[in-house]
């Protein structure tokens, strides 16, 4: 690590998963909010909003905050989403940025690709996106921690 | 923050440290393979490895320390056996290491799943 390095990184991964439903049923999962919100939402976390438009154009809001218990609980994440192009059982493009405490901390683009598979389907999720400098993240960090370790020893002088 | 996760954060450091330094040898792996199949002497454990009967109780202790092997005394026999707590931490250090998107796809499989059976 040198003082000169520039504060983005940029990371491209891919991920493919079968699953052994047919694609209709995949996708529903991606394209009904109540479901959609039940594997993506759901899940150690405080759920502030969780609000979606699923349309071409259409935008996803996920607010969440972090759990009492977490190094940095009480902070917000906000993910605000677009779906920029969308096929029906076969395809899902969106463009979200990620806000810690509303300031930007990542610019992502997700394709989701259901291609049938000769068990149920296979989902190709391609991610691609900017980290965007996080100065304070290691000092917030640092101070949740602190605070926990505060509490741990009060719970243990008891 | 982005790789923050509680679970990961709540694995003992030094016993994960202990677990890797563990597999990390051949012979301690070799030791589990034949484990796997069935319990064994520390002698006969020795014969088709080539090695004494010292250095495999060397590695037995640190197999034992990362709770992979578990050995008793019987008699006069020495018996190891596979002991599943060390892989159960394994497996909970790779799941908590598993990215927030396989995390996300691992419940929609759980999700979907569980439709199915409705």
């Amino acid at each position: 690590m040198t003082a000169t390095e520039p504060g983005t990184i940029h990371n491209t991964f891919v991920i493919e998963r079968n699953f052994p439903q047919r694609p209709a049923r995949v996708f529903s999962a991606f394209a009904q909010p109540a479901l959609k919100r039940r594997w993506y939402a759901e899940g150690g976390q405080v759920i502030q909003e969780f609000h979606m438009d699923f349309r071409r154009g259409g935008s996803e809001r996920f607010r969440y905050r972090f759990q009492e218990g977490h190094p940095i609980a009480g902070s917000e994440i906000a993910n605000e989403s677009t779906y920029q192009d969308i096929a029906e059982d076969e395809r899902i493009v969106m463009t979200t940025r990620m806000s810690l405490n509303g300031k930007p901390i990542a610019v992502m683009l997700a394709t989701f690709e259901f291609v049938p598979a000769e068990k149920g389907t296979d989902v190709i999720l391609t991610h691609q996106a900017t980290y965007i400098d996080w100065p304070d993240g290691v000092k917030m960090i640092e101070a949740g921690w602190t605070q926990l370790i505060d509490r741990l020893e009060k719970e243990l002088a008891q | 923050m982005r790789n923050v996760d509680q679970g990961a954060l709540s694995i003992d450091r030094q016993f994960i440290d202990r677990l890797f330094h563990a597999l990390g040898d051949p012979t301690r792996r070799a030791i589990l393979d034949r484990l796997v199949e069935r319990p064994e002497s520390v002698s006969r454990l020795a014969e088709p490895l080539g090695i004494t009967i010292t250095a495999v109780m060397q590695h037995l202790e640190i197999l034992e320390e990362a709770k992979l092997v578990r050995t008793e005394k019987l008699g006069r026999v020495r018996t190891c056996r596979i002991e599943t707590a060390g892989f159960l931490a394994l497996e909970q250090w790779i799941r908590d290491h598993r990215t927030a998107w396989e995390r996300k796809l691992d419940r929609l499989g759980e999700l979907l799943a569980e439709k199915d059976a409705d």
